[in-house]
């Protein structure tokens, strides 16, 4: 091997070492290698708005030394499960019922009884099971301004928004159903209709209604908040979740009116549960035990506009919310059959329904 | 060819590479999602044959990548042309609006225009006041979509249509006229046919962007023209639907590929090298009709203003209240620094902008000195299995890169022996190796283009002077392909610093990239700021992306023009 | 010096070269003559080591060639369009193979200046980029260039084929002055049989990969070998069958009338010659005279045959067309296939 033949190999050898001293190097910061002490790597969807830092802040003044990973509700389900062989995360919390479904069946996440179990409502979070467990309620709403539509003009029921052409055009629906909340209003408007002789669990009439109301709405502008769209009177209503609208009411000075379904809204459980496999389990319980306790619940209720589900922190909650919260019955939704079926009914609607 | 240790160092790096991160975990997760019990499902096809939606959407994509090809030609050609080939007063500042493109992209482009000419945009008030009966969604559809697109794509014609043009051999020219032909029989015999090889390039790539287009369609599309990469969007991210998404996005892939197929033939029939011993460097034609050359310069700068107005309706907006923004109406108290203080008052909101700077530039630069060795072997031993190498190589450009990375989460979360037993999971390098993946094929057709308009006769004679196939290769062919790769690093640099499809998956905890970063920010049901905070991070994007851009091109434009200045001084 | 012995180049279905044998000499200036696509560009390169011959063998100072790399046959090569690399100056460009051996700054410099002097290129122009260069000084790098490595051979292809008609001729001298003082063999490719014919010792002409004739430019010219060979070089006259009967009944007796039949153009004299008895006259009407300063070209109608001749000027008052001619052909200045 003459002189050239060397520099010309060493060359070539650099570029693939270079793929493979980087995969070496960064083992050493590894967040799950095996390492029990170190930072807790906390993953949720419950992050913004300030709630990440807050969080971050208060575990550290408790003792805990954690890291907040934030990313929305159906990116970081899939993440949690794509990574289930060799987890990075610690624990997670903050996703709905249904995406903590298939972390279950997934076997993504473990069973942990929390301290704090004998004061929440154990039907809200996994009560078979007891993997994963409830902290904040929200209601799923359709929202108006008052100031536009009083609200004696506003109808009683969610449907009569496209039953007829009266109200065509003039609700947001949305179309990103890749997204958790309109997965969730997807499940609202099909549950009445579970049959299972039915399409994917659901009847005729259910599919018709999606249809309809993916019609005779207005789809959703990229970048455009629904308040926005309100007062420039493009549309009269739309969805979001209730924690929402207190801060737009004082932003847009709008006064939010609600339908009020006889049926009752989607309620959507947000929850906590300890990854599958992690080495640092002890230090996950402990987050979990001092996160979902009363108090720390309270305060963040207090604080985010929440509405918790721990009977003793309900106390320090905004009374606003608990007004709103309570005035709205619960709508009696399938969870299991959700889950089972959120997929496919999101891809029939995707194929066969959106405008 | 096996005789050259570089050629086989390059060969066996590349089989390895092409097997471990390219075939191995798509082909995992491809046979998953089609073949769910060992056995072949027609399932996702069925869906897709009978929903007219999908077909709908898909045949939207087809014609707008369509319509593209064609549009996207033509303004990025009048754009080459009025800064490179015509004596168009004002030529370095139209550049500078035509280059706008390439610092920004995406949402905001798209909600850029749309403030612009959409419903409650500035055009449409201003009409709508002067003409109350004016339909105020003129701005949408098929239409808006493929205007938006076209001022958004031309910026590969910019910079390599642009340097292509910059290498015809004057005197060509000077010949046509001499022959009595005129301004336009020039261009169209003698430009033109110089320039096909590189229109071709970039056409494929204008054709992807179209087959690809995300944003604009959903901003704008309205419900008469949506495409087909939303819905890959919502059904990759449902592990029910991955089949829809992956057999999607193989339609959009094969389409371009048969396109790039038929790209390479034309391309081997009709290269026009410069056969010219002493090429002359252009110069600047004046155009001899006075009411064309007003329509040119008219044309030039309209299309200037239309470039420029978005970008710095971004600057402006950035520094207004997000109810301001939507409600349209700008006033002096409107103004604000309270975005900038929001972003800058996040804690550490400078590591994501490092993280994300550091591993694009890794990416970048490694993807595309790796693509240097790899092209000029895929360009200089043409056989079977080379050219499937080739093909091989463009797979990132047939699968989205939601599932790119979901499959590679999901192959290297236990040691794999192709990796030396490595767990990739949870490590930095994942991340880095997505990155890599996804640039590959831009990075390859460019390169490769790069050495085919080297001479052969310059590695003769680098050979028969003594000089090994690496000498050759770093003293000879690297400084004549440097330009090309370096504006290719920049592009892929920017491209990558707010990525957001690959990071989601892939990201280390602990290095929380751009992209996720903007989306936290913006995120939330209570933050009613998150247009105005992402018009600030792209402010500061567009400050990174036009260092990077004068890094490559205020620096080597300096040089061109001294040689320039220099060779008129002769 | 150079053998190539019974070398076969092929390209996939095509054969390029079937079969070639040639010899060249120690210090010769050898030319591959022959029209475009005829295979003398790929005898050189498989000389130059860019080709590997399908069959056959190349021998180099009597060693076997075929296997050696390039670099090692210690050839210098000139290239069409010079290849010379755009991103070096002119002095980087030659000093190329210097730095590639690795020889030591000083000499290199020394090397370079030597050999810029012996191809007149001035310490200014070594400075300067090679875009900034005239096509003749181009032409004088790419020499210098291939020469500085002190080749034993120096292989040109078509070096002069882009210049224009003036530069060329100087340039031509100018080069064989050069291989002349060298001492170097070397190889020419052209396709220009003026460039053959001035500079070089002995030609090979090629045809469809065939080399028709190798010799001497005076036996090229004067006794081409084959058809091919004598229409290719210089003008000729292509004397048809009436033409040869006629010259056959004046005395010719040795041609033959079913031959294609030709005849150099200053071989037909106006005048009688010296030694009339060796000559058969003709008769015929001046159609044509082209005037080219030291001689004229005419063009006589010899009863519907056209035969052109070469006439010096400065002789005999110059004949208008029209009037008649007298032809004095020596029927054994007659080549016949």
């Amino acid at each position: 091997m003459n002189k050239r033949t060397i520099t010309a190999s060493s060359f070539a050898l650099a570029l693939l070492s270079t793929v493979v001293l980087t995969s070496c190097s960064a083992e050493t910061d590894t967040a799950a290698s095996g390492d029990a002490t170190g930072t807790l790597i906390v993953y949720t969807n419950s992050n913004s708005d300030g709630r990440g830092e807050w969080i971050t802040e208060q575990a550290s003044a408790a003792g805990l030394d954690i890291e907040i990973v934030g990313l929305g509700g159906a990116d970081l389900a899939n993440r949690i499960v794509a990574e289930k062989n060799n987890p990075v995360g610690d624990v997670v919390f903050g996703l709905n019922n249904m995406f903590f479904e298939t972390l279950k069946a997934e076997e993504a996440v473990s069973a942990y009884t929390p301290a704090w179990s004998g004061e929440v409502d154990s039907t809200a979070g996994d009560a078979e099971d007891g993997v994963f467990w409830p902290l904040v309620e929200q209601a799923i709403v359709m929202a108006y301004d008052t100031n536009t539509v009083s609200a004696a003009d506003a109808p009683t029921e969610i449907a009569d928004l496209w039953d007829g052409d009266q109200y065509t055009g003039n609700y947001e629906v949305n179309t990103a159903l890749g997204q958790a909340t309109p997965q969730l209003v997807l499940a609202g408007l099909l549950a009445p209709y579970a049959d299972e002789d039915g399409d994917l669990g659901i009847s005729d009439d259910g599919w018709d209604q999606v249809q309809a109301y993916f019609g005779h709405g207005s789809p959703a502008v990229e970048g455009t908040d629904l308040y926005a769209r309100l007062i420039r009177g493009e549309v009269d209503f739309g969805v979001i979740p209730s924690s929402g609208i207190t801060s737009r009411d004082t932003e847009y000075g709008t006064v939010t009116g609600v339908i009020s379904p006889e049926d009752g809204v989607p309620y959507v459980t947000e929850q906590i549960a300890v990854i599958n496999g992690t080495p640092r389990q002890e230090q996950a319980e402990e987050f979990i035990d001092w996160f979902g306790s009363s108090d720390v619940q309270g305060q963040f209720a207090a604080k985010f506009a929440a509405y918790p589900v721990n009977t003793e922190a309900r106390a320090q909650a905004l009374p606003a919310v608990v007004e709103l919260i309570e005035s709205l019955p619960k709508q009696d939704i399938d969870w299991a059959l959700t889950r089972e079926h959120i997929g496919e009914w999101v891809e029939k609607t995707e194929l066969e329904y959106l405008p | 060819m096996l005789r050259s240790p570089l050629v086989l160092i390059v060969a066996l790096v590349t089989v390895w590479f092409i097997a471990t991160f390219l075939i191995f975990p798509n082909a995992t997760l491809l046979i998953g999602t089609f073949f769910p019990d060992g056995q072949l499902s027609f399932r996702a096809f069925e869906k897709l044959v009978s929903s007219e939606r999908a077909m709908n959407s898909l045949w939207h994509s087809f014609l707008l990548a369509g319509t593209l090809a064609v549009t996207v030609n033509v303004v990025g050609i009048f754009i080459v042309l009025v800064t490179d080939y015509f004596a168009i007063r004002g030529a370095r500042i139209l550049w500078l609006g035509y280059a706008t493109t390439l610092i920004y992209g995406g949402i905001v482009l798209a909600a850029g225009y749309n403030f612009i000419y959409g419903r409650y945009g500035f055009v449409t008030n201003a009409v709508g006041n002067w003409f109350p009966d004016i339909d105020r969604d003129w701005f949408s559809g098929y239409f808006a979509v493929v205007v938006v697109m076209t001022l958004a794509t031309t910026t590969n014609h910019m910079l390599f249509l642009g340097s292509s043009l910059a290498k015809i051999d004057y005197q060509t020219i000077e010949a046509a006229r001499n022959m009595g032909a005129g301004t336009l029989r020039i261009l169209w015999r003698i430009v033109l046919p110089a320039l096909r090889p590189m229109i071709f390039a970039v056409t494929v790539l204008t054709f992807l962007t179209g087959l690809g287009a995300l944003t604009a369609p959903i901003v704008l599309g309205g419900t008469d023209f949506q495409t087909v990469a939303p819905m890959i969007l919502t059904f990759s991210k449902s592990s029910s639907s991955q089949d829809l998404a992956a057999l999607l996005a193989i339609i959009l892939g094969l389409a371009t590929i048969v396109l790039l197929a038929m790209m390479n033939r034309a391309e081997k029939s009709g290269v026009y090298f410069s056969v010219a011993k002493v090429a002359t460097p252009l110069q600047k034609q004046k155009i001899p009709n006075r009411v064309t050359n007003g329509v040119v310069h008219v044309l030039a700068y309209a299309l200037f203003v239309v470039y420029a107005t978005p970008v710095l309706l971004i600057v402006l907006f950035s520094f207004l209240d997000s109810t301001a923004i939507l409600r349209g109406m700008i006033t002096w108290d409107a103004l604000t620094l309270d975005n900038y203080a929001t972003v800058f008052g996040t804690p550490s909101v400078l590591r994501p902008f490092i993280v994300s700077v550091v591993y694009s530039a890794l990416a970048s630069a490694i993807v595309v000195l790796g693509m240097l060795f790899v092209a000029r072997v895929l360009q200089k031993y043409r056989n079977p299995v080379t050219g499937l190498l080739e093909y091989l190589l463009h797979i990132p450009w047939i699968l989205p890169t939601i599932l790119i990375a979901l499959a590679l989460v999901m192959t290297f979360d236990r040691p794999q022996a192709l990796v030396g037993g490595q767990v990739l999971t949870g490590t930095t390098s994942l991340l880095l190796l997505a990155y890599i993946i996804v640039k590959i094929p831009f990075t390859l057709r460019l390169l490769k283009a790069a050495f085919a308009s080297v001479p052969e006769s310059l590695e003769d004679a680098a050979r028969i002077l003594g000089a090994g196939s690496m000498f050759t290769l770093r003293k000879v062919l690297f400084p004549l392909v440097i330009p090309t790769a370096a504006a290719i690093t920049a592009l892929n640099f920017n491209s990558l610093l707010d990525d957001y499809d690959a990071a989601v998956f892939l990201y280390h905890p602990l290095y929380q990239p751009l992209g996720i970063a903007i989306k936290a920010s913006t995120e939330g049901e209570n933050n009613l700021d998150s247009m105005s905070i992402t018009f600030v991070y792209t402010v500061l994007l567009m400050i990174i992306m036009g260092l990077a851009m004068y890094l490559v091109y205020g620096r080597s434009g300096a040089a061109t023009r001294r040689a320039r200045r220099r060779a008129s001084r002769n | 010096m150079i053998r190539f012995d019974h070398i076969e180049v092929r390209f996939g279905e095509h054969t390029a070269i079937p079969e070639l044998n040639l010899e060249v000499k120690q210090g010769e200036f050898f030319t591959l003559l022959g029209p475009s696509g005829c295979g003398k560009t790929t005898a050189l390169r498989t000389l130059a080591g860019f080709i590997e011959p399908t069959k056959g063998e190349i021998y180099i100072d009597g060693q076997a060639a075929t296997k050696l790399p390039s670099e090692k046959r210690s050839v210098g090569m000139v290239f069409q369009n010079y290849a010379l690399f755009p991103s070096m100056s002119v002095w980087e460009n030659i000093a190329f193979g210097l730095k590639v051996r690795k020889t030591k700054k000083m000499q290199t410099g020394a090397l370079v200046a030597e050999i810029a002097g012996q191809v007149e290129l001035t310490s200014e122009q070594l400075s300067k980029n090679v875009s900034e260069l005239s096509g003749g000084q181009q032409q004088r790098v790419a020499i210098a260039r291939a020469l500085v490595l002190k080749p034993r051979i120096l292989l040109l292809d078509e070096p002069l084929s882009n210049l224009d008609a003036k530069l060329r001729v100087q340039l031509r001298e100018q080069l064989k002055n050069l291989q002349r003082e060298l001492g170097i063999t070397t190889v020419y490719v052209t396709h220009d049989q003026e460039e053959a014919l001035t500079m070089s010792d002995r030609i090979a002409v090629f045809n469809h990969g065939v080399v028709e004739q190798v010799g001497t430019p005076e036996e090229i010219y004067n006794r081409s070998s084959t058809e091919f060979v004598c229409t290719f070089v210089g003008a000729m006259n292509k004397l048809s069958g009436e033409v040869v009967q006629r010259l056959q009944r004046g005395g010719g007796t040795a041609l033959h009338p079913n031959k294609a039949s030709y005849l150099r153009l200053e071989k037909v004299s106006l005048q009688p010659p010296a030694n009339a008895a060796d000559s058969i006259r003709l008769e015929g009407t001046v159609a044509e005279r082209a005037y080219h300063g030291a001689h004229s070209t005419y063009t006589i109608d010899c009863s519907g045959s056209m035969i052109r001749a070469l006439v010096p000027e400065g002789g005999a008052a110059p004949l208008a067309p029209g009037s008649r001619a007298e032809l004095h052909i020596d029927p054994s200045s007659i080549l016949q296939y």
